[in-house]
Parts: structure tokens; C-alpha cells; sequence
């Protein structure tokens, strides 16, 4: 049985966890003799005592800001993802050679499948069109949309520039496509302010009959205005038709691994990736339900060392392999970014950057 | 761009010209010791452990005894003096604040705007106690401004002394703006300090010894989430190798056994995002080769460097971070030292003073573990009485 063959949601925990953990220990054994950087974080590790996805090491996300962490040589270098960083900061760099980026796509395509059914759906995409042009902002949400978009045909971008309703694209895309299936795609906080809402605010009623919504990117700015999973499946409906919408988590340095929430609002592992809740006093893998750092396993990543990463996500498991929903696998809920809190050396009379 | 003219705050104005005085005026004493009683019966204020300390250092009777050690010497104020206070240690500027307040002189204290806490109590406070003493608090004007206000500028222009805490870079601007040529500056640069602990004391250490050895190690270091110029972040193991593991492992069980603790717990808050800074340091630094990369991570992280190194504080960001390492002598420690190491603390080493005097460069100060923090007339080998005054030969 090959991993990346066998349905995202249909290996249950031991069968899987033995899979994953061999993939992932020769994953750190390739990486740790072509990686000098993680060699020498990690090349003292028994490998043969790994004896459990937690054995895994991981590395801390900010390093992919921090250094060039990359296992394959320059000239294998097919494409290389960058995060948006916030201001002043360095932005991750992912390096991707042929054969990570095709693995990335088969088992992109193969979880959302599983979500959009495999006929491929007209595309409705919540954003600009200038949004993959634009390299400044290119990144994570340019990316994110390209990476989806071979997943649907022709592609409508539901936005203007200045981030309005393109009322006339809206219009044509829902004359044609209302009764057949839908692909919406697009960042949280922008389906919700630009398209929910500027749709209740205007006269536009949408009937779509078949219609998924994938959206990720965080739920911060929608909890800082109080707006619940539910509130927002509840308007969603109301102002597009008969929406079945999941919010995914997933970030740029592990592409192709998706959390997707299912109907019941809990962000499922596929076969091929994994989280493991970490205490961040003493960093151990916390039990069920209790709260901590979420680590992501991915079984993807060959051309860079980041198939085990401990994220700056809070984040708490619900159970495995019994989720109401019926898929398999390790089930979770996401709780958003650790509270920062500013470092402070005696650094203060110098601000870099000032205003 | 942020109206710079309009950002100017003072906070505890008094509207009245400042003058000069003689040392140790009575208004000081009436002044510094109101300033104590509040800080040590203030229900905000204890809170913050550094407030309470301040307090304490404050009373009347320990003023008093600092202006009897210099009375011989006649000493006179210099002028009007600018402080650039920093923003690591909120409460860290009152303190040559005060004795240059000792000294008689007129005093101008930009505050950090990055400070917040305890810095703030300790604001409202004099905010509140400047009334009833307006011309100590003409004296000690606290302001708020941007850094590069130019009446910041103007009033640098014709100051007689600065002390200047903060960043290298930081330091380097404030040297780049006007003075007079007899200005004198007092500088209090980026340091990194380091602690000392003796293998051969260890396994033979008591139980309630070793207890007080941790309390005063935390207090030390995790204080300010190890901010602290003179909180160390590098610990050295001195003494016997064969029995470096066993040393190791007594005193950090003990120390994780009090973080743990509920008491360790009301007083260290390292905040989780601190704690996940402190491992992506580690890990950035076993990278980089600077560490290796076996590492301990619970409560705070430790990770191993065999061979010392002089740019340890250019990399390491606090916040729960030790490295350690061992030396035989405490003389393998010399060559490494540079002027930015700062405070030494020691525990269960022998014979530190005499190893001292050889220590021709850096570690401008060796206290026991515990008083790290503990300030002091003389900081970085600088009496602040006598830099802050002016001393009559005789």
C-alpha cells in the first residue's frame, strides 16, 4: 500500500501511524545528509530509536526566515515559495524541486477530491485577479490561489482591484454556471468582508445550487468582530444558495498538506500529514483536548527539511479516527496565533525603522 | 510621519523653573523617602518585584548612608543632565536618577516607549507625588517623546552630562547628536553576563542550600524573561569534567522542580511565546554551529557549547536560553572575555576576587548568584556619585 495512493481519509490510526512514521524517518535521515544546517541540528539523533511520530524532530517555523533550508543543490531548484511576512520581517523561503512540487499537486488534488468530487467544477475565486500578478503580494495568497485554481475551469474573479463586487463578472459567472457545480475559493476574512458582506449590502441575490466554499487563512480578524463558523456558513448561505463551506488550514512551508474542516467544523489529517499538540513548557505531546502548540507532520517534503514542523499555532485534538463525519484520522480544532509579546533588549533608545 | 512637536509629554510637571542644589539636600531625603513608603506600601506596586526593590533601596536610612560615603569629598552638581533611559528594565533609570538628583543636579529622563508595567506605576507615582514636592520634581522631569523630537535635540544642545543607557546602535545615535564640548557622557552599553557555578560544591550541597540556589539563579535571570544586561545567559561549568553530568543534572532537576512549583510559577511568567522564541534560538544557533545540537527544552532551554565564544551576544535573545559550558580554571575564561561582558555571579567557585585582578578585560562586576540584579552606587566600574558630581581634590 503506497501513501499517497490510498485515500486521504480512510487509514485508520495504526496502519497509518506506521506508514507515516517510516516515511517520515527516512525523510529525516535524507535530510539530515542533505541538509548541512539540519545535519547539524539533528545528526546526532538515533534514528532507530524513533519509535513514535512524536520521536520525529522537529524544527521550529521561523527558521525557513531565519536560513536557507534546502536539500536539494541550486541547479535542482524549480520554484522557491515565499510566506507573507509581516512588515520588517524576512519572508519563509521554500525551496521545491520537480519532484516535491509534483508530489505536492497529486496529493493536493487527491484530498480535495474528496471535498469537490473529481469532476472539475466552474471556478468562482473570492479576490482580484491582479492578486497573482502583483508580485508584492504574490505570495501567500497568489500562491495559495494558483495552487488551487488547475482544480477548476473557467475562472471568475469576483473582485475588483479597489476590492469591490465586480458586479457584471458575479453576474455572468451566476447566469451561467447557478445550477451546475461551483468552486468557490478565496482567504477567510475576505470572502467574509468583501463578498458576504458587500453581497448583503447591495441588491445581488445569488441562488447557486451546488455550490463549495474552501476558505483558509485564519479566523482572527473575524473573531475580533464576533463572527462564529456557524454565523458565517449561516450568511454565506443566505446571500450565495446552497454553499457547503470548509475553512482549511494549511501553510506555505508544507504545501500540498491540508487540514480541510469537515461538516462538523474539525480540521481532519490526511494519510499523508499529521499534528501533534505540543505543551509548550516542557514541550511534550499533550493529550486529547488539552490545549498547546500545533506541530505538523508532512509526508511530503523531499528538496527542503520540512516535514516536521512546530508551527506558532495554538491548537487542541478532539479524537481520532471517530469523528461524526465518518473520515479517519486524527481530528482537530485551531485556535489561532500565541499571544506575542515584544522582545525587548536593551535595544529601546534605537528603534529600527522608526516612523 | 507622526506630528513629532506634539508628542512631547511631560509627566510630572510642576510648572516652575529648575535650580541647582547643594549634595544632599534635605528636600532629597524628604523627597526619596515619601518615594519609598509608596513604593513598598502601594498595592500596584507590589506587583512588580523591581518596584518593591527600588523601594527598599530607597530608604532614608540607606540614602543617608550613600551621602555620608561621599561627604569628605565636597562634591558639587555638575548641571543640568540628560538620561536616555532603556527599555529593558523598566525601573532601571530611577536609580542614577536619584543620585544625580544626590549630586544636586537639574535632571531631563526620556523614558523608553517601550516600557510598560512597572514603569508606569512608578510614573503615576511621581505624577502623584510631584505637588507636594515641586522643586525636587523641577529636578527630575520624566518625559515621553519620539527619539528624534528636535527639542530632544535642542535640549541635548546645551546639557552638561548625559547617561545614556540602551543598544549599541542606539548608543551610536544618541553619541552622533550636539553637546557641548564639556559634556560628560556616562554610557551604559548592550552587556552580556554570565554565571559561574562550581562542580564540586554541587555534589556536595545540602538540600535547603541548593533550594536557595535556584530561588536566587531565578531571580537573577528570569526576573525580566532574562532582558536584563546583567542577567546571565551563558553558565559556566567550573571544576572537575568527570563529574560535570552529575553537577548538571542536581542543580537543573532542582531548578525545573521550583519553575514547576506554584511559587516559581507566581513569580517566573515566561509566556509561551517566549518560550517558543527560546527554541527557535537554540535551534537557529545549533544551525549556525555556535551550539550543538543536543538540547534540553523544558521550562527553559539549555543547549551545549563546547568551545566559548566572544559573539555570544550578538545571537542569543534571552528568554529562557542557557548555554553552557565548562572550563577547568577560571582562567580559560579570559581570553574570551571582551568589554561587553558585564556581571559575573558565582556560586561554589573559590578564590574569584584573586582571579579578578588578572582579568584584565571585561566583567566589570562579580556578585554572588542572587544579586545580579541588585543595583548598585557603582554599575559597569562606574561610581555614579562621583561620575554625576563633581569631586573637590584636596
Amino acid at each position: 500500500m503506497d501513501l499517497f495512493d490510498v485515500g486521504p481519509y480512510e487509514l485508520s490510526e495504526a496502519i497509518k501511524t506506521t506508514m507515516l512514521r517510516q516515511r517520515l524517518v527516512s525523510l529525516t535521515e535524507h535530510h539530515i545528509a542533505n541538509c548541512a544546517d539540519y545535519q547539524k541540528l539533528f545528526g546526532d539523533i538515533e534514528l532507530g530509536s524513533i519509535k513514535q511520530l512524536e520521536d520525529i524532530p522537529f524544527l521550529t517555523v521561523p527558521l525557513f526566515k531565519q536560513r536557507e533550508l534546502k536539500s536539494i543543490t541550486k541547479d535542482h531548484v524549480f520554484k522557491v515559495l515565499q510566506s507573507s511576512g509581516t512588515t520588517g520581517q524576512r519572508p519563509s523561503q521554500i525551496y521545491l524541486d520537480a519532484q516535491t512540487a509534483k508530489l505536492q499537486s497529486r496529493v493536493l488534488v487527491k484530498i480535495m477530491q474528496e471535498w469537490l468530487g473529481k469532476q472539475r467544477r466552474h471556478m468562482l475565486i473570492w479576490d482580484h485577479p491582479n492578486v497573482i500578478k502583483d508580485k508584492a503580494s504574490f505570495s501567500a495568497r497568489g500562491a495559495g490561489i494558483q495552487g488551487l485554481s488547475f482544480l477548476g475551469r473557467n475562472h471568475t474573479y469576483a473582485l475588483n482591484d479597489d476590492m469591490s463586487l465586480n458586479v457584471e463578472a458575479i453576474n455572468e459567472f451566476h447566469e451561467k454556471f447557478s445550477d451546475q457545480p461551483v468552486f468557490m475559493f478565496g482567504f477567510t476574512f475576505m470572502v467574509w468582508k468583501y463578498g458576504i458582506q458587500a453581497l448583503q449590502a447591495s441588491s445581488l441575490k445569488l441562488n447557486f445550487e451546488s455550490a463549495v466554499l474552501l476558505h483558509s487563512g485564519g479566523w482572527k480578524k473575524l473573531q475580533d468582530e464576533a463572527v462564529s463558523t456557524d454565523t458565517f456558513n449561516t450568511v454565506a448561505n443566505d446571500c450565495l444558495g446552497s454553499i457547503k463551506a470548509h475553512n482549511f488550514y494549511g501553510m506555505v512551508e508544507q504545501v500540498g498538506s491540508i487540514f480541510v474542516a469537515c461538516e462538523h467544523g474539525y480540521f481532519h489529517a490526511p494519510s499523508t500529514a499529521e499534528v501533534i499538540i505540543r505543551n509548550p513548557e516542557t514541550w511534550k505531546p499533550a493529550a486529547v483536548g488539552e490545549t498547546g502548540c500545533i506541530q505538523v507532520l508532512s509526508a511530503l517534503p523531499e528538496s527542503y527539511p520540512g516535514h516536521s514542523l512546530l508551527t506558532e499555532d495554538k491548537g487542541f485534538v478532539v479524537g481520532r479516527d471517530d469523528c461524526q463525519c465518518g473520515r479517519k484520522g486524527t481530528y482537530f480544532k485551531v485556535l489561532g496565533r500565541m499571544a506575542k509579546v515584544e522582545a525587548r533588549g536593551c535595544s529601546d533608545t534605537f528603534e529600527r525603522g522608526a516612523s | 510621519m507622526k506630528q513629532q512637536a506634539s508628542s512631547w509629554q511631560t509627566i510630572n510637571e510642576v510648572g516652575m523653573k529648575p535650580k541647582l542644589t547643594r549634595f544632599a539636600d534635605h528636600s532629597f531625603f524628604a523627597f526619596t523617602s515619601q518615594l519609598s513608603n509608596r513604593l513598598i506600601r502601594d498595592a500596584q506596586a507590589r506587583d512588580f518585584p523591581d518596584l518593591v526593590a527600588l523601594g527598599y533601596w530607597l530608604r532614608n536610612a540607606n540614602m543617608q548612608k550613600i551621602a555620608e560615603q561621599y561627604e569628605s569629598q565636597l562634591i558639587r552638581p555638575l548641571g543640568h543632565v540628560f538620561h536616555a533611559a532603556p527599555g529593558n528594565v523598566d525601573s532601571l533609570f530611577v536609580y542614577s536618577g536619584i543620585l544625580s538628583l544626590l549630586c544636586g543636579n537639574v535632571n531631563t529622563i526620556r523614558l523608553s516607549s517601550k516600557v510598560g508595567g512597572s514603569a508606569d506605576v512608578l510614573c503615576d507615582i511621581l505624577a502623584e507625588l510631584a505637588p507636594e514636592h515641586p522643586e525636587v520634581s523641577a529636578r527630575f522631569q520624566l518625559i515621553r517623546c519620539e527619539r528624534d523630537d528636535p527639542k530632544l535635540k535642542a535640549l541635548q544642545a546645551n546639557v552638561d552630562a548625559r547617561v545614556l543607557w540602551g543598544s549599541n546602535e542606539g548608543i551610536k545615535a544618541l553619541k552622533s547628536v550636539e553637546t557641548p564640548a564639556h559634556c560628560r557622557d556616562i554610557v551604559f552599553a548592550h552587556k552580556i553576563s554570565f554565571s559561574v557555578l562550581g562542580i564540586d560544591a554541587l555534589l556536595r550541597v545540602d538540600k535547603p542550600t541548593l533550594q536557595q540556589l535556584v530561588e536566587d539563579f531565578a531571580r537573577d535571570n528570569l526576573t525580566f524573561s532574562q532582558q536584563a544586561c546583567s542577567s546571565a545567559k551563558w553558565v559556566i561549568w567550573q571544576g572537575n569534567e568527570e563529574h560535570l553530568a552529575e553537577a548538571q543534572n542536581i542543580f537543573w532537576t532542582a531548578l525545573l522542580a521550583y519553575l514547576s512549583s506554584e511559587k516559581g510559577r507566581s513569580k517566573y511568567k515566561l509566556t509561551e511565546s517566549e518560550r517558543y522564541q527560546a527554541l527557535n534560538n537554540a535551534q537557529d544557533m545549533a544551525m549556525a554551529g555556535v551550539v550543538s545540537g543536543q538540547m534540553h527544552a523544558e521550562q527553559v532551554v539549555r543547549v551545549w557549547a563546547k568551545q566559548l565564544r566572544e559573539d555570544f551576544s550578538e545571537i542569543h535573545r534571552g528568554a529562557g536560553l542557557f548555554v553552557e559550558s565548562h572550563v577547568q580554571q577560571l582562567q580559560e575564561l579570559n581570553r574570551y572575555m571582551t568589554p561587553a561582558h558585564q556581571t559575573m555571579t558565582y556560586w561554589g567557585v573559590e578564590d574569584v576576587h584573586e582571579w579578578l585582578k588578572d582579568c584584565l578585560v571585561g566583567v566589570d562586576r562579580v556578585v554572588p548568584v542572587g544579586q545580579a540584579l541588585n543595583f548598585d552606587v557603582v554599575w559597569d566600574g562606574v561610581d555614579l556619585v562621583t561620575a554625576l558630581g563633581r569631586v573637590n581634590s584636596q
